[in-house]
């Protein structure tokens, strides 16, 4: 099995005007707005937000705190809905799904990595990784099994299967993460602050991986980052403030 | 995804060993308080081997009255048996269906088998006339015992079966632990369950009285079958002959169908309270599994968003819950049926094995519906959890 962390450095980085001359658009949003309303507060998260991504890409999107970056990746992530706009998923509006069509999506197209990492501690590493491939039908015990020893070997976990995550540091957690990212084979990654909990020797290492599996998988990957070294090192940079995408 | 939630179940077995102990528990009282009712109901299905109705009967006190004590009980035997409305009169022991009076003994012998604990009950002729008693085999007491050697009575299955196994009993004689009297079987009757409807067919034996001037005087009391849709008129016109034959001797009527509701109103108080017990305790159970669902969910709103985001509908994470949930009760009853199995093994209360077979499997499903129910509820909030917001919970 072919180790991401080992290759990273070495292939070339496409441009983001290649690949919107020469890919399709993977994620589509249009006049995307979000507003969390309560009985006396309304906030406007997300301001007639428009933006395409296309397949291969590796974006970034940076902005302060409470400028809508997350709620954006939620609403990519089809976790969320926006209070009104269109989101087109491969070119096929997705605003109509039913609850089962969204996470069937979800679970075949998108793998989410976390700032906290999201593992469930009473599992094991092995088990994390298999988690996506346990909400996919025709996906066998066994096949679930390699499939996450697989994941595990990309990312240089291969040794730690058993492990909890309590035993093991941010940045292989992270690993895990990314590992379990990987194991449902998703077109799309999307990523919220993942170095945001590491030390920057372990940040580098997350955003190596991150950068292999983009150029070598080619797979598609949004980024949130508050770290500008690291936005810089992906292909395209969207800087967001007060929910309106400024760059 | 049954792997996944017994690995995760197990990999949680310390915070989830105090819930698996209070379905434990909380599994042994069900299955002891259903015990109670399989048995309860496994009794009441068994037949009575009697007929109550249109049985009254009539308690009679000589008090100071000395002369003639069996003389006046024949002659008043004989009055209400020629009374127009009475079927037929029996005389015999206190220990009449649904009274508070009983005489047991387990001094019958047979070669070298020793009787179980024996119902003795004293009966002349004329009592499978008022009671109706079912004869299997052989006959019941007439004439002809009159000139008999040993003792005559009659036995019902349970006692013949204790004693002569497959062997007939018709025939076969009884001794007493020291071999100084004998009874000899004429009869064997279907059944005799006259303590309660609840009793148990325990084994039972009628020891042939007759109001001989040679018999003993001890018992006084007569059941008397009137017949259908006989009142008060009839039980009046009774009285008064009764009055008038014993010349002022005390006497008391009951039918035995207000006898039998007496004693249901006195079996069934303990049962119920015992029920009320149970129920409350049960509630309890219940709440605290609830509260310990709701709790369990509000720390794993992480969890549920990132299952969400992995690809779980909100039905999948409903039945996730509800699935942990039974595969902890399936673990705590296991426990605690490895604990009830013990009952019939050991022989603790002597009941037939299909009554604890029965009571597991109504412990067993009460509380599977219980934990279902409880976690129903809690589930279905997981379901709705929003995955955006579960995902910042931390």
């Amino acid at each position: 099995m072919e180790n991401i962390l080992a290759q990273s450095a070495v292939r070339p980085q496409a441009t983001a005007a290649t690949l919107a001359a020469t890919a399709q658009p993977v994620i589509q949003l249009r006049d995307i707005e979000k507003v969390y309303q309560t009985k006396t507060i309304e906030t406007v998260a997300l301001n007639r937000v428009n933006l395409t991504i296309h397949k291969g890409e590796f974006v970034s999107i940076m902005g302060p705190s409470g400028c809508g970056k997350s709620t954006l990746l939620s609403i990519i992530g089809l976790l969320d809905e926006p209070t009104s706009g269109v989101i087109e998923l491969d070119g096929r509006p997705v605003q109509s799904y039913s609850d089962k069509e969204l996470a069937a999506l979800r679970n075949q197209k998108i793998g989410f990595v976390f700032q906290s990492y999201h593992l469930i501690n009473d599992l094991s590493v092995l088990d994390n990784v298999e988690l996506p491939l346990l909400y996919r039908s025709g996906v066998g015990g066994r096949e679930r099994r390699e499939r996450a020893y697989a994941a595990l070997d990309k990312v240089g976990l291969s040794a730690r299967t058993n492990h909890f995550p309590s035993q093991l540091s941010g940045g292989q957690r992270q690993r895990v993460a990314i590992a379990r990212a990987l194991a449902g084979n998703p077109e799309i990654i999307l990523a919220d602050e993942p170095t945001g909990n590491l030390d920057s020797v372990m940040g580098e290492e997350i955003m190596d991986l991150l950068l292999g599996l983009n150029r070598q998988e080619g797979t598609t990957i949004v980024m949130v980052t508050h770290d500008e070294q690291q936005a810089h090192k992906t292909q395209r940079l969207i800087r967001f403030f007060d929910g309106s995408q400024v760059q | 995804m049954i792997r996944h939630l017994f690995t995760l179940i197990w990999n949680r077995k310390r915070a989830n060993f105090l819930l698996m102990a209070e379905i434990l528990l909380s599994f042994f009282v069900l299955f002891v308080v259903s015990l109670l009712l399989v048995n309860n109901y496994h009794n009441y299905r068994q037949p009575k081997g009697f007929a109550p109705d249109n049985v009254w009967e009539f308690n009679v006190d000589p008090g100071q009255d000395t002369v003639d004590r069996k003389g006046t009980l024949r002659r008043l035997v004989q009055e209400l048996q020629a009374t127009p409305g009475v079927a037929a009169v029996t005389w015999t022991s206190s220990n009449t269906p649904y009274s508070f009076s009983n005489m047991n003994t387990d001094q019958y012998r047979y070669k070298d088998q020793k009787a179980p604990l024996t119902e003795v009950y004293d009966a002349d002729d004329e009592m499978v006339r008022v009671l109706g008693q079912k004869v299997v085999a052989g006959r019941w007491f007439d004439r002809r015992d009159d000139a008999a050697t040993h003792t005559p009575v009659v036995v019902n299955q349970k006692f013949a079966e204790a004693m002569f196994g497959q062997e007939s009993a018709v025939g076969k004689v009884l001794t007493d632990d020291k071999r100084t009297r004998q009874w000899q079987v004429v009869g064997v009757i279907e059944a005799y369950r006259s303590g309660n409807d609840f009793a148990a067919n325990e084994a039972a034996l009628f020891e042939r009285h007759v109001l001989q001037d040679t018999a003993q005087y001890g018992n006084n009391t007569l059941l008397v079958r009137v017949q259908p849709g006989s009142g008060a008129v009839l039980e009046q016109q009774l009285v008064r002959k009764i009055k008038a034959v014993t010349k002022g001797w005390d006497a008391n009527v009951n039918t035995l169908a207000e006898n039998r509701q007496d004693k249901l109103r006195i079996m069934l108080t303990p049962l119920v309270a015992l029920g009320l017990v149970g129920g409350f305790l049960i509630l309890n159970v219940a709440l605290g599994l609830f509260g310990v669902l709701w709790y369990n969910i509000s720390q794993r709103k992480a969890e549920i968003g990132l299952r969400r985001a992995l690809g779980a509908t909100g039905r999948g994470i409903s039945r996730q819950f509800l699935g942990e949930m039974l595969v902890v009760t399936t673990l705590g009853v296991t426990g605690g049926l490895l604990l009830a199995v013990q009952f019939p093994l050991l022989g603790v209360f002597g009941l037939p094995p299909q009554v604890y077979a029965l009571a597991m499997s109504l412990a067993t499903l009460l509380i599977f519906a219980l934990t279902a129910i409880c976690a129903l509820q809690p589930s279905r909030t997981a379901a709705g959890i929003h995955p955006a917001v579960a995902l910042r919970e931390e």
